[in-house]
């Protein structure tokens, strides 16, 4: 009798970077389908860079340039936020796609999946954010200097990554309720804007809210641009973005746990391809 | 002819609330209205401007009113288009027109809600209800607003169908019409050279008499300032009625109905 243990394949999983690699393809030919060089710049960015103007606009209506450069810097990091917020939708495609009971088979685990499936929206938001910051702000009185400036580009980036995992913690609830993806999207979206310093400062609210708003790696990223706007020395900023860094690390934690959970129940109950 | 008309238009209604159930996607402005309207009440309490109170109530209201009817109801051809019954609705002996025309209604009717949601916000937030001073002045702004924007909603409808991606003009569609729109910010402080392309914008018109029938001032030019809004949601339903007449012929000559 031949040993059937012998014949057996071993089980390969592969590593996570490995996955990450691979479904981040996925997310640059998504980003590419979604977008040409032309529908960016006039649709998405023209878009974006209104809305940080219209937003900016009101200190100008309230007759004062300290509201408005507070609005328009905190609208543009923002900007960079909503983007990454749309890992939201983009994870539950993979439901929607009829893919996902086959990854949740597969050897692999779900979370570095979904960390590479939504990665496109990351340069693109920063990039938005760069071009309404350091392009169009100058124009409208938001001066930056030449040191401060490439590390706010930085920070920029640094908030949109750490906010990454935070939108992928909702997008793993999203894929039970696939149908509700742009309404929590759109909901945290804005509940972000309205409590983590973005149109007022966080000294407006309650204190409760400021331990929320401070769970959230955008309130350190964004106080990090505003410090770097306002002064010459670089290193002010520094705390700051060591914050964001850290809140990122520990959403990115919370959101592998989301994805296994999500994973886990699914198998355990057969509801993998069968949301709302 | 009227009769039948107005049988199509209300079956379209009809049908799109029947449509909307149970989608919360449809209501996506509406459910994010009461939280836009905080984020600006704060910036106007934040400065101490709670004279400015009325321009954050109007303001996402407006947003969700646009947002709704261009964005959602310029987008049904898109979806039957998607939904493979785009051919039949066109081939079907009721007019295309009038079926689309109720069901972009019934959008900007539903839309309206958001007034109600942040008049209660403002409410809950500030402490005291935004009083309406001029009521018809306010009811008659919103009617021909609503009938405007369902024309123009039509336009976009048809625009929808020819263009390669919907998204890419639903993404154009926002913001620079809110700022040309004065929907927070008044036409009148914006820098001289986009005063005039504001005043093409039937939003513009609409916002401005919305907080004058809040204000306790006294409101001029009212009549002007409605005839400028039906006049330019008129032009909507000229335009609405020329593109899709052309936007169909098209379709069939080229049989490109379902890819275009």
């Amino acid at each position: 009798m031949p040993d059937v243990e012998a014949l057996r394949e071993p089980r390969r999983h592969p590593r996570a970077s490995a996955i990450i690699a691979a479904s981040s393809r996925v997310a640059w030919a998504d980003l590419r389908t979604i977008y040409t060089p032309l529908t960016w710049t006039v649709g998405w960015l023209g878009r974006i860079v209104m809305q940080v103007v219209f937003y900016a606009l009101i200190g100008t209506l309230l007759g004062d340039h300290r509201t408005f450069v507070f609005l328009f810097v905190g609208q543009a990091v923002m900007a960079c936020v909503m983007e990454v917020f749309m890992s939201i939708a983009s994870t539950t495609w993979e439901r929607g796609a009829g893919t996902l009971p086959l990854l949740t088979a597969a050897p692999g685990s779900l979370w570095p999946v979904f960390v590479g499936r939504s990665l496109q929206w990351l340069p693109s938001g920063a990039a938005t954010a760069c071009v309404a910051l350091f392009v169009v702000g100058p124009f409208l009185g938001v001066s930056w200097s030449l040191p401060t400036a490439p590390l706010a580009a930085a920070a920029v980036l640094l908030t949109g990554a750490s906010m990454y995992p935070f939108a992928l913690t909702i997008a793993a609830y999203a894929l039970r309720r696939p149908g509700w993806r742009n309404v929590l999207s759109s909901v945290a979206s804005t509940v972000t804007m309205l409590i983590c310093g973005v149109t007022v400062p966080l000294e407006f609210w309650p204190t409760w809210v400021h331990t929320l708003a401070n769970a959230l790696p955008i309130t350190h990223g964004l106080d990090a641009v505003r410090t770097l706007q306002s002064v010459t020395i670089t290193g002010s900023a520094l705390p700051q973005l060591g914050w964001t860094a850290l809140s990122g690390i520990a959403w990115f934690a919370i959101a592998v746990c989301a994805f296994n959970v999500f994973g886990a129940a699914g198998r355990r109950d057969g509801s993998i391809g069968f949301g709302d | 002819m009227m009769r039948q008309t107005w049988r199509f238009i209300t079956a379209g209604f009809y049908f799109q609330l029947r449509m909307m159930r149970g989608k919360p996607d449809w209501f996506l402005a509406l459910i994010t209205a009461p939280l836009s309207t905080a984020v600006f009440l704060t910036i106007f309490l934040h400065a101490e401007r709670q004279d400015l109170t009325a321009y954050a109530v109007l303001g996402p209201a407006l947003i969700a009113l646009w947002q709704m009817s261009l964005v959602t109801a310029g987008e049904l051809i898109t979806f039957e288009r998607e939904n493979g019954t785009l051919e039949a609705l066109v081939a079907a002996p009721a007019r295309f027109s009038a079926v689309l025309f109720g069901r972009i209604l019934a959008v900007c009717g539903v839309s309206l809600f958001a007034f109600v949601e942040s008049w209660a916000v403002g409410w809950a937030v500030t402490g005291r209800p935004e009083s309406i001073n001029r009521p018809v002045i306010l009811a008659a702004t919103l009617l021909l607003t609503v009938l405007a924007m369902a024309g123009w909603a039509g336009v976009m409808a048809c625009v929808f169908v020819l263009a390669r991606s919907a998204r890419t003009f639903q993404n154009a569609l926002s913001y620079p019409f809110f700022v040309l729109g004065g929907v927070i910010v008044p036409e009148a402080l914006l820098p001289e050279w986009l005063q005039w392309p504001a005043k093409l914008v039937f939003l513009s018109w609409s916002s401005d008499l919305l907080r004058a029938s809040l204000s306790a001032s006294p409101a001029t030019n009212v009549s002007l300032r409605l005839l400028a809004i039906a006049i330019l949601g008129v032009a909507g339903y000229l335009l609405a009625a020329v593109l899709l007449e052309r936007t169909l012929r098209r379709v069939r000559q080229t049989g490109s109905l379902a890819h275009a």
